[in-house]
């Protein structure tokens, strides 16, 4: 410790405190005061002599703080020159380490920079760690609807005190037709106070005033970056210009930064939603997700609890539907990145482990260049260097290389942080991954602990002092050839190996495993997209089935199209919405019926060639509600096939009332996700669940090929609508699937790499091994020893260190492995077949990179090796 | 004998008697300029000017280390005393100054 302590204040000098230097120099003037108060003088006038005598005291700590800083300057220039020196005698080790730490620095800062972005940096917002988002909840469980009603929104805001605005938006997809063609347009719906909740202001123009978030108030939009950019070329006379949005118009007031991209980078247009709409004052008409700004200082706790307070309190007011009611809330920040956190820190273990791995693969390279240079090392130190200075001039070079490294790694960074904006689908705040000072300062920082880890080892033990003297008289040395740290760094090297490939292992099976499952439903040769429509429209119901059914039918009468039908969410995207219903009316206490609600026209079945089991499809007309339930639910809640013609009823209270008799049974399918046991599931016969919903269209050949035709027709059908979201289903279950699939494969990369680098230690210092024992080789082979038995020596050695490291590597992988539950499938964390591939993998690799250096050790001639003595 | 200048003191001279007065034991920067002014019979007067960053040079080279106590007048002080390499450095510097000092009066006793 002590050591340690001296060698940090060595690289880093202490600076002289100018504290202790007036105490010194005030010990000094007193003890020459008191001189000549002995000889006679007053206190005073002796004080004054002693000062005299001094002189200028200031003077006097300049220089000192000068010979401080000028060592410090001279200790650096020496061993800045020392260590490129050391680089430029050995370009090949240098340049193979600086390369290995580029790539392992480089891969670390880059997913550092990810998670910087995403998870540890705050929301673009001002102050955005105060919003969250706040939810009605069933404390019956009975629906899933976390929505919040318009009224209820008002009533929070009004009557609260620990927030200091509250807010909410919906999002309407819709057309915008005042350009020469429909365009797809995203606009968030939103509640009054919606810009004070996100504290930003249009860059241009102005919010909305309070008449225009009332009901018929003047109307009013505001735009996004990308729409103004897209549409007005950045023309500032956009503002005050009129937007025709589906049924609506307005005119543009102000455009927003381009930063602001909330609720999503979608938006296009905001606009006021009235909360004193006559349609939206009944209690039920839930659609706001909610959004509060907390007051500074209040806990998020604080919060939820005065909410609490505030709802019961609605409660006896309204005991129906408000009792029912609970309201949760999250950081708005959990809500949005909350899903990505636990893969991004599983990445970031690993790539973690991996720069381990680098670092004592070249800890044991460096072992192995200090042992050669004990010759070098002697001399210095006969030369009056202290053990301190080596160790300081050994490390300087490995920061060196490490500095190199991470330099060339921030290349890496830079290519990966273009890399991760392409998966923006997929990664929340993807774009807001740059490369930035403060990952430069986090791959600075790996670059000193780098060293530290990497050299720190070698530099003390290389500089030994019996060592170093013992060996001043020749090169030759029986000392070192036993190594049993350089073997040790073999066997960390293997067991993080090993841990890695564990856990890629255990992802891959996982992949496999939903690879294998039938989803129930056929994905392939289905085209969807989404037609725009306003949740305005739905005050005329019958309209917007009528238009969806014309629509329907004008697809179907396309050749090439087999079947169509429409869905409120997509099969195999997870998007489970749990309801709980009645059976003929009844309720059974204690055993609640909850089913998955999804909403499909009559064709679906057949569109997804989903099976009917029992009974007949469903049919929709004006006077009928059916509903099909699928097997699990026929099972679970009916006893099989007595099901058919029983009613159906949702058990809470809400707008969009499930009710109907059962028709018949369906096969069970993998609606929420290949990776996810089918459900009990209502299957509500009704094409129009919203206005906008996705269209699936059974193709005979590529759907695709279909996607031209189906959109000129669309066209022709309802010319004033955008057709928009058009992508094969097979791709929107891929892209459901890319997180896993991402991870799967940067972990698979990444234990591909330290199996890699494992190898290339084991075969370094395996040949280190022989080199060294050269001539112990000789004498054996002279004294009638079989070169096999040689061979066989030193693949003993090897893969005895590979051994020891698979076995440490399973205890850590079996300690690991349960950071990766919820991410694997058809797997148990403790896979027998993954563990036993890995260990047969690695003693496989470590056997045949063994085998190399064995050979060429055996094969010293022993004449000409004994000779060289 | 009058008291020599500094700048008569050759380039080294001075660390060299720094390290033989603290040679003999812990010693602070006052007791160090007071020795060498005793035994020098006041010929050879430190100015504090150059003492003090002598000995912070000397303590950064690791020739001499640094501990704070007390004086025999019951002030905090800082004693300096010689570290292993201080006294390698002060066993060398001495050699040196002998060979070159033995030169310089051969010189002068021989070159009449």
């Amino acid at each position: 410790m002590e050591g340690l302590r001296r060698l940090f204040h060595r690289l880093v000098p202490r600076s002289v405190s100018d504290d202790a230097m007036d105490r010194e120099i005030g010990h000094h003037i007193a003890e020459l005061a008191q001189s000549y108060i002995a000889q006679g003088l007053t206190p005073d006038e002796a004080h004054r002599r002693a000062m005299l005598e001094f002189g200028g005291c200031e003077q006097v700590k300049q220089t000192i703080r000068e010979v401080h800083v000028s060592a410090l300057a001279e200790s650096i220039a020496f061993n800045a020159q020392a260590a490129s020196r050391f680089l430029r005698k050995s370009p090949t080790f240098s340049i193979a380490v600086i390369l290995t730490l580029a790539l392992a620095i480089g891969a670390n800062s880059a997913v550092f920079s990810a998670i910087d972005a995403v998870i540890l940096r705050p929301l673009p917002y001002p102050s955005g760690d105060q919003l969250a988002v706040l939810y009605q909840h069933d404390a019956k469980g009975r629906d899933a609807n976390h929505f919040v009603a318009p009224v209820r929104l008002e009533d929070w805001n009004r009557m609260n005190s620990t927030f200091q605005a509250i807010s909410g938006y919906y999002l309407d997809d819709l057309s915008e037709t005042s350009g020469s063609l429909p365009e797809r347009v995203t606009e968030a719906l939103v509640a009054p106070r919606f810009l004070q909740v996100m504290e930003v202001s249009p860059a241009l123009g102005r919010p909305f005033t309070r008449e225009e978030e009332h009901w018929a108030g003047p109307d009013a939009v505001l735009i996004s970056d990308g729409f103004w950019e897209r549409r007005f070329h950045r023309d500032p006379s956009a503002l005050g210009k009129r937007l025709k949005v589906g049924t609506f118009s307005y005119s543009i007031v102000g455009i927003m930064p381009p930063s602001f991209q909330f609720p999503n980078r979608d938006v296009d247009l905001w606009a006021p939603s009235a909360p004193d709409a006559p349609y939206a004052l009944r209690r039920e008409a839930t659609w706001f997700t909610v959004i509060g700004r907390l007051k500074p200082g209040v806990t998020l706790q604080a919060g939820t609890a005065d909410l609490a307070t505030v709802q019961s309190q609605l409660g006896k007011q309204f005991p129906k539907p408000d009792a029912d009611l609970i309201v949760q809330t999250e950081p708005l920040k959990e809500t949005i990145v909350g899903g990505v956190r636990s893969s991004l820190l599983l990445v970031y273990g690993s790539v973690s482990l991996l720069l381990l791995i680098a670092c004592s693969n070249i800890a044991a390279l460096l072992l192995a260049r200090t042992a050669e240079r004990e010759h070098e090392i002697s001399i210095r130190y006969s030369l009056g260097a202290s053990r301190m200075s080596i160790v300081t001039q050994l490390l300087s070079e490995v920061f060196a290389l490490a500095l190199l490294g991470s330099l060339t790694g921030l290349l890496v960074a830079a290519g990966a942080s273009h890399a991760f904006h392409l998966l923006a689908k997929t990664l929340p705040r993807a774009e807001e991954i740059t490369l930035n000072w403060r990952v430069a300062v986090y791959s600075l920082t790996a670059a000193v602990a780098t060293t530290i880890l990497c050299g720190l080892f070698p530099a003390l033990r290389g500089t030994r002092r019996g060592l170093a003297q013992g060996l001043a008289s020749g090169s030759r040395t029986q000392a070192s050839t036993r190594n049993p740290l350089q073997w040790a760094l073999v066997m960390v090297q293997v067991t993080l190996a090993v841990t890695l490939l564990i856990g890629a292992g255990l992802l891959l099976r996982s992949l496999q495993a939903i690879a294998r499952v039938y989803p129930g439903f056929d994905p392939t040769h289905v085209l969807t997209f989404q037609v725009s429509g306003s949740w305005g429209e739905t005050s005329d119901m019958k309209g917007v089935v009528q238009r969806i059914d014309r629509t329907l039918d004008g697809l179907r009468a396309l050749p090439g199209v087999t079947d169509v039908a429409t869905s409120g969410t997509l099969p195999g995207v997870s998007s489970l919405y749990q309801t709980e219903f009645k059976i003929d009316g009844n309720v059974q206490p204690g055993h609640p019926i909850l089913a998955d609600n999804r909403f499909v026209s009559v064709g679906y079945f057949g569109a997804m060639q989903i099976p009917l089991l029992v009974g007949e499809t469903c049919r929709q007309t004006p006077s009928t509600n059916d509903v099909m339930v699928n097997r699990a639910f026929a099972d679970r809640y009916m006893s099989g096939a007595s099901a058919v013609g029983h009613q159906l009823s949702a058990a809470a209270y809400n707008d969009f009332q499930t009710q109907g008799m059962i028709r018949g049974i369906v096969g069970d399918a993998r609606e929420e996700g290949l990776n996810i046991l089918p459900v009990p599931t209502v299957y509500s016969c009704f094409n129009a669940p919203n206005p906008f919903p996705n269209y699936l269209v059974r193709t005979q050949g590529d759907p695709m090929a279909m996607a031209e035709t189906i959109r000129r027709r669309i066209h022709e059908l309802e010319p004033s609508r955008s057709v928009y979201g058009i992508s094969s289903l097979q791709e929107h279950l891929d892209d459901a699937s890319t997180e896993n699939r991402l991870r799967t494969t940067l972990l698979s990369l990444f234990a591909a790499t330290a199996v890699a680098l494992a190898c290339i230690g084991l075969y370094g210092t395996l040949s280190y091994m022989g080199r060294l024992r050269q001539r112990e080789v000789g004498v054996r082979l002279a004294l009638g020893a079989l070169r096999s038995q040689i061979v066989a020596r030193f693949l003993f050695q090897g893969i005895r260190a590979a051994v020891i490291g698979c076995l440490a590597g399973l205890a850590l992988g079996l300690g690991l492995s349960r950071f990766l539950t919820g991410m694997l499938y058809g797997v148990t964390a403790l896979d027998p077949t993954t563990y036993a591939s890995v260990i047969c993998l690695i003693l496989l690799v470590a056997a045949l990179a063994s085998l190399v250096p064995s050979v060429r050790a055996a094969s010293v001639e022993p004449v000409k090796v004994l000779r060289e003595d | 004998m009058a008291p020599l200048e500094k700048a008569d003191l050759l380039q080294g001279t001075l660390d060299l008697l720094i390290l033989k007065v603290v040679a003999l034991g812990p010693v602070h920067g006052y007791g160090i300029s007071q020795r060498i002014r005793q035994i020098s019979d006041a010929v050879l007067l430190v100015q504090q000017g150059s003492l003090y960053p002598a000995l912070h040079r000397l303590e950064k080279r690791g020739w001499l280390a640094a501990d704070w106590g007390e004086s025999e007048n019951g002030r905090q002080a800082k004693f300096y005393r010689l570290s292993a390499a201080g006294r390698k450095q002060l066993a060398t510097e001495q050699e040196t100054w002998n060979r070159l000092s033995k030169a310089v009066v051969q010189i002068l006793e021989t070159a009449h």
